[in-house]
C-alpha cells in the first residue's frame, strides 16, 4: 500500500487556507431574499391565534410561512425506520419549547425580516412547563408530547422502555461479595459548529428546486426536505458535501425544509443563516442522561452482574432519541464482559430544545459514568485500576449484551499500550495477557456459560 | 488551600456504523479519455477528512496517483445515495462503497489493455498509472492510454458502481434486547489516562495532560486519525471541565447564547497530549480501517473525574465538573454508606423502586 | 468612503455604521471572513487593519476609512501560497476549515510582528480564536514552523512527536 496509509494532506486543502473554499453562506445569487424566524418566547404555551397580515404588508417582505404552508406538517427523523413523527416543522396549536419556530420571514434584507417577525401577532397561553425528567412520570406533571406523552412508549411488543436482559441477574447479585451502586448526570452539550445553521434555497425556472445545504447527510435531508413538501426525490436537487462542522447537529435538517417553502412561495432565491444565539439556544444539541448503576462484584474483581436505569432527556421532541436509547443499551457493558444484565432506558419528553445527535451519540454519557463506576468498584475492592480493567476486558468470543460475540476486542491492548505510555507498572501476567479468547482453565465459572459450545448465549 | 495533583483512567469501546447497521452508501466511478478519474459519492466532508481519505482508497485500488482523483460529492443528481456523515461510518461504509466501484474500474481497465497488450487479465498488474505485465514490466501501456483506447477504439467508457450495506440487525426479542445479527459494522477501543491539578479553595480544575491509546483499525491517512483523536479529546475535555448547555440543570433559564457566554474550550485550556495509536485492521473495513471520529470525545470525561478523585478524595458524578461542583463535593466529603455487602455511593438511587407505571421513587 | 483591500482600492456605498465584516462580504462580495458569531467572540471574521488583526464584526466601517485591509485572499494564492498557508496545509491545522479564515490571518499578524515558535506565546496571541475541529494541537504545530521559518512540503502533512504507532500482534499486513 502506498496512498493508503499515506500522510497526503486535505483534498481541499489550499481552498481552506486561501478563503476560496465555498460553504453554504458564501453562496450569492441574484434577487436573493433573506429569512428570519418568529420563535416561542415561551417553554410550554397553547397557541390561541396568529395573524400574519400585518407583517406581510410590510415593504420589502415576501412572504411568511406559517404551519398552514407546510404540505405534511410533521415528520419525523426515524419516520423511516417505522417510528412515528412527533414535531410539527412549525409550531401550530402548541408551542412546547422556548425558541420553537412559529413561523418563517422572506425578505429583502435580514433587518426587514426581522422587524416583519416581530410584527407577527401570536396569542399565548402559557403552560406549566417540565423540565426535569424525575418529575416526568408523576400522575400531575405536564404533559409534553402529543404523540408518546411524557416517554416513549412504543417499542417493539408495545413495551414503553428500551429492555436488555441477559443471564441471571438474581444469582448474579445473590452471589456478590460487594455490590456497589451510583448515580451520574451527563449535561446537555452544544455541538458549536464554527458554521451556523444556513441554507440557500433556489427556484429553478423548469420547477425543481435546488437547496444549497450544510447538512452531513445529504440524502437523508433530501428525504425530510421531500416528505415534508410532498415532493418525489426528482424535484429537489441538494448541493452541498462542504460543512464548516457538524459533530451530529446538522443531520436535523434544521434550516432547508423552511428556507425552501420560502422558495416557493416567493419564487425568488432565499437564504436562511441561523444567528450564533439562535444556533446555541434552538438548535439540536446532545441530550442529558441521568443513569443509575449497580454492580455485583466478586472479592478477587470480577464484575458478575449490573442492574441499570438510564433516562434521557430528549428535550420536547423525539428527533433520534430512540435510536440513542437503543445504541446507549447495546453499549452499556463499555469494553468490559458482565455476563448477567438488567437494563432498562427511557426515553423521556421535557419542555427544553429537542435533542440530537451528537459525536458519541448515545455513548458519550454511558462512557463517563461507566468509567467512573469502575474506578469506584476497583477502588472499594482495593485492586490496581488497570488489574481491574483487564480482568474483565472483552475478549475474543466473549458476548455483547445483546449476545453477539465479539471478533476483534483490544481493550487489553489499549489498557497495556496505555501503561506503557504513562510509564505505569503492570504485573507480568498483566503484560502478557492477550485479547485471545480465555483458556478453559483460566475461565472463571460465571463466564464459562456464555463461552461454552452454545456461542453466542 | 493547596493544589493537589491526581491521575485517572477510563477504557472505552465504540461501534462503526450506525447501531443497528441497515445504512447504505453508493458511489460511481468513471475515467475520462486522459485517465484521469472523478469519484461521485453522497458522503459530506464536515471537516473529517472524507473527500481525501475516499479519494486515498480509489487511487490506492486503481493503482493510479492520488493527484489523478477528482473527487465530487456536491450534489444529488450526480452523487448516489449516501446515508450520511455520521456514526463513524464515513471512512468504513462509505469508504467500502467507492472501494468496491474502483475495483470494477480496475477491471475494466485490465480488460482493455489485455485486448491492447494481447495478454490475459490475470497476467497484468496497475501500479503508478501504468498497467504492466507481471514479470515483464518493460511490457505495459499507461492508464491514460488504455482511456483513451477504451474510449476511441473500443467504444467503451471506464465506469465502475459500488455499494455497501452492513444488513440491518433487527431486536428479535425486545424482553432481553436480542438482536438477530452483529448490530455495528466494527467495533473500536480506546483508554485515556488524564493527569489533573485541582484548587481545593476555587474548586477549580485543570486538566494538565491527557495520554490516549486508541485502536484504530487501520491508519489510512495517520495525519488525519491524529486530527480526530486530537479534536476529540478537547471537546471530551470540554464536556468533562466546560461545557453545557444549562447551567443550573434543571432550571432551562440560564443557558449560554454565545461564544463567550458558552465555554468551549480555547487553547488556554489545551493540556498536553500524547497519543498511541494501535493497528488493528478490522475485517470488513477498506484496507482494515475502523471509523474512529465519534469515539473520541468519550474516554476523557471519566479519566478527569477519576483524576479529581485521585486528587482530593471525592467523586463528581455531575456533569460538567465545574469548580462550584468540586466545592460542593468537598464540603459534604462522606464516606459512601455500607451495608453489609451493599456500598452506595450516591443516596438517590431509584433504580430499584422504579418503573414507568409507578411514580418516580414511589 | 473608501477602502485598499488586498491591494485593490475600492469606494463602499454601506451606512458608516455598518460593520467591516458586512462591508467585505455582501458589498464586495469577499467571503473569506465568515459570521461565526457577529460579536467578537469566534475569531472568524478576523482580516487585517493596517497590518493589524481586527475582528471584522465589531469594526464599524466609518472607523476603517481609507484603510489597508487584508484578508486571507490577500494573503497569498493557491498557486503562491504564503508560509504561514503552507504551515497550515503541512501540519494539518485546516479541517472544516471554517475558522481558518480568521486563524491564518491572526497567526500571519503573529509572525510578521517577529513572534516566536513558542507554544505558550502562540497561545497567548491566538487564545481567542475557536476551533472546534482539530483540538489546536496541529494549529499551534503550524504557527511554531511558520514562525520559525521552516521549509515545508504541501504535498505531504508532517508526522507529530506526540503521536506514537504500535501494530497488534499478528494484524501485521
Amino acid at each position: 500500500m502506498k496512498v493508503v496509509g499515506a500522510r497526503l494532506p486535505r483534498y481541499d486543502g489550499v481552498g481552506h487556507v486561501t478563503g476560496r473554499t465555498t460553504y453554504v453562506d458564501d453562496v450569492r445569487l441574484p434577487g436573493m431574499l433573506h429569512a428570519a424566524a418568529l420563535r416561542s418566547p415561551h417553554h410550554h404555551a397553547r397557541i390561541t391565534h396568529l395573524d400574519t397580515s400585518a407583517a406581510e404588508a410590510m415593504a420589502g417582505v415576501h412572504a411568511v410561512i406559517t404551519h398552514a404552508d407546510v404540505p405534511l406538517l410533521v415528520y419525523g427523523h426515524l419516520s423511516g425506520g417505522g417510528i412515528p413523527g412527533d414535531e410539527p416543522l412549525l409550531a401550530k396549536d402548541h408551542a412546547r419549547y422556548r425558541g420553537q419556530p412559529i413561523a418563517l420571514v422572506a425578505a429583502d434584507t435580514v433587518d426587514i425580516a426581522r422587524a416583519a417577525c416581530a410584527a407577527i401577532d401570536v396569542g399565548y397561553e402559557e403552560l406549566p412547563a417540565l423540565f426535569d425528567v424525575r418529575l416526568a412520570f408523576d400522575d400531575d406533571a405536564p404533559v409534553v408530547n402529543d404523540a408518546f406523552g411524557n416517554w416513549y412508549d412504543q417499542y417493539e411488543g408495545n413495551l414503553d422502555v428500551r429492555q436488555i436482559r441477559k443471564g441471571d441477574i438474581e444469582a448474579a447479585f445473590d452471589a456478590a461479595d460487594l455490590i456497589v451502586s451510583g448515580v451520574y448526570r451527563t449535561q446537555s452539550q452544544e455541538q458549536v459548529p464554527l458554521e451556523t445553521q444556513v441554507c440557500v434555497a433556489v427556484p429553478e425556472p423548469d420547477g425543481r428546486l435546488t437547496i444549497h445545504t450544510c447538512t452531513q447527510a445529504m440524502y437523508f435531508s433530501l428525504g425530510v426536505v421531500c416528505s415534508h413538501l410532498q415532493l418525489p426525490m426528482s424535484q429537489v436537487k441538494m448541493v452541498g458535501g462542504t460543512v464548516g462542522g457538524g459533530f451530529g447537529g446538522k443531520v436535523d435538517t434544521a434550516s432547508d425544509t423552511l428556507t425552501a417553502l420560502a422558495a416557493q412561495k416567493t419564487e425568488r432565491p432565499v437564504k436562511w443563516r441561523w444567528t450564533r444565539e439562535e444556533e446555541m439556544l434552538a438548535s439540536g444539541n446532545r441530550g442529558p442522561w441521568h443513569m443509575e448503576i449497580i454492580d455485583a462484584v466478586s472479592r478477587d474483581g470480577w464484575i458478575l452482574g449490573r442492574k441499570m436505569l438510564t433516562i434521557h432527556d430528549a428535550g420536547a421532541y423525539g428527533r433520534f432519541s430512540v435510536y440513542g436509547v437503543t445504541k446507549h443499551s447495546f453499549h452499556h457493558t463499555g469494553a468490559y464482559t458482565i455476563p448477567n444484565l438488567h437494563f432498562d432506558g427511557y426515553v423521556v419528553f421535557t419542555n427544553r430544545i429537542p435533542t440530537t445527535a451528537m459525536r458519541g451519540y448515545g455513548i458519550t454519557g454511558l462512557s463517563t459514568a461507566i468509567e467512573v463506576h469502575a474506578e469506584r468498584v476497583a477502588r472499594e475492592l482495593g485492586m490496581d485500576p488497570y488489574e481491574f480493567r483487564l480482568k474483565n476486558a472483552n475478549r475474543v468470543n466473549d458476548t455483547s449484551p445483546n449476545r453477539i460475540p465479539y471478533e476483534d476486542p483490544s481493550t487489553v491492548e489499549v489498557l497495556q499500550s496505555l501503561a506503557s505510555a504513562t510509564g505505569s507498572e503492570l504485573s507480568d501476567d498483566l503484560r502478557a495477557m492477550t485479547r485471545d479468547q480465555r483458556s478453559a482453565d483460566m475461565l472463571p465459572d460465571h463466564l464459562a456459560a456464555q463461552i461454552g459450545s452454545g456461542g453466542g448465549h | 488551600m493547596a493544589l493537589h495533583r491526581g491521575k485517572g483512567l477510563a477504557t472505552i469501546e465504540y461501534p462503526t456504523g450506525m447501531n443497528q447497521n441497515g445504512d447504505p452508501s453508493q458511489a460511481w466511478i468513471k475515467v475520462k479519455p486522459d485517465g484521469r478519474v472523478d469519484v461521485f459519492s453522497g458522503t459530506s466532508d464536515i471537516g473529517n477528512g472524507s473527500k481525501t481519505v475516499q479519494s486515498q482508497i480509489v487511487a490506492e485500488t486503481l493503482g493510479v496517483p492520488y493527484d489523478w482523483i477528482t473527487y465530487d460529492n456536491s450534489n444529488t443528481d450526480s452523487s448516489p445515495m449516501c446515508t450520511g456523515t455520521f456514526a463513524s461510518r464515513a471512512t468504513f461504509v462509505a469508504g467500502n462503497a467507492v472501494l468496491k466501484a474502483a475495483r470494477q474500474v480496475r477491471e475494466r481497465i485490465l480488460a482493455i489493455a489485455s485486448r491492447e497488450l494481447e495478454i490475459d487479465p490475470e497476467d497484468l498488474e496497475v501500479a503508478d498509472g501504468t498497467v504492466s505485465v507481471k514479470g515483464t514490466p518493460a511490457k505495459s501501456m499507461g492508464v491514460d492510454e488504455v482511456a483513451g483506447a477504451a474510449t476511441f477504439v473500443h467504444g467503451e467508457l471506464l465506469t465502475g458502481d459500488g455499494a455497501h450495506l452492513n444488513p440491518g440487525a433487527a431486536i428479535v426479542d425486545p424482553e432481553t434486547g436480542e438482536v438477530d445479527k452483529p448490530p455495528h459494522a466494527a467495533i473500536s477501543y480506546a483508554a485515556c489516562a488524564a493527569e489533573v491539578e485541582v484548587d481545593d479553595e476555587t474548586g477549580d480544575v485543570r486538566v494538565l495532560k491527557l495520554t490516549q491509546a486508541y485502536d484504530i483499525g487501520r491508519a489510512m491517512n495517520p495525519t488525519l486519525v491524529e486530527g480526530q483523536i486530537e479534536g476529540g479529546a478537547v471537546m471530551g475535555l470540554g464536556f468533562g471541565v466546560l461545557e453545557t448547555c444549562y447551567p443550573y440543570y434543571p432550571s432551562a433559564e440560564h443557558r449560554g447564547d454565545g461564544m463567550s457566554t458558552y465555554h468551549v474550550p480555547t487553547m488556554a485550556e489545551l493540556p498536553e497530549i500524547n497519543n498511541v495509536l494501535i493497528e488493528n485492521p478490522s475485517e470488513g473495513g477498506p484496507y482494515g480501517a475502523k471509523g474512529i471520529g465519534e469515539m473520541a470525545n468519550n474516554a476523557q470525561p471519566a479519566a478527569i473525574a477519576n483524576a479529581i478523585y485521585d486528587a482530593v478524595g471525592v467523586w463528581v458524578t455531575e456533569f460538567p465538573i465545574t469548580p462550584e461542583r468540586v466545592l460542593a463535593a468537598l464540603d459534604a466529603r462522606s464516606e459512601p454508606r455500607r451495608e453489609g455487602r451493599m456500598v452506595a455511593f450516591d443516596e438517590e438511587l431509584s433504580i430499584n423502586s422504579f418503573s414507568s407505571t409507578r411514580t418516580w421513587g414511589a | 468612503m473608501e477602502l485598499t483591500v488586498n491591494s485593490v482600492s475600492c469606494t463602499v456605498q454601506s451606512p458608516p455604521l455598518t460593520s467591516l465584516l458586512n462591508v467585505l462580504r455582501e458589498e464586495l462580495d469577499i467571503t473569506s471572513p465568515k459570521a461565526g458569531c457577529e460579536s467578537g467572540g469566534c475569531g472568524a471574521c478576523t482580516v487585517l487593519v493596517d497590518g493589524q488583526p481586527r475582528r471584522s464584526c465589531l469594526t464599524a466601517l466609518c472607523t476603517v476609512d481609507g484603510a489597508a485591509v487584508v484578508t486571507v485572499e490577500g494573503l497569498g494564492t493557491p498557486e503562491d501560497l504564503s508560509r504561514v498557508q503552507q504551515a497550515f496545509i503541512h501540519h494539518y491545522a485546516a479541517q472544516c476549515g471554517f475558522c481558518s479564515d480568521g486563524m491564518v490571518v491572526a497567526a500571519t499578524a503573529y509572525v510578521n510582528a517577529g513572534g516566536s515558535d513558542d507554544t505558550d506565546a502562540i497561545r497567548e496571541a491566538l487564545a481567542g480564536h475557536f476551533c472546534r475541529c482539530t483540538g489546536y494541537v496541529k494549529i499551534l504545530e503550524a504557527v511554531a514552523a511558520a514562525a520559525r521559518g521552516d521549509e515545508l512540503d504541501i504535498d505531504s502533512t508532517a508526522s507529530s512527536a506526540n503521536n506514537t504507532y504500535v501494530t497488534i500482534a499478528g494484524a501485521e499486513s
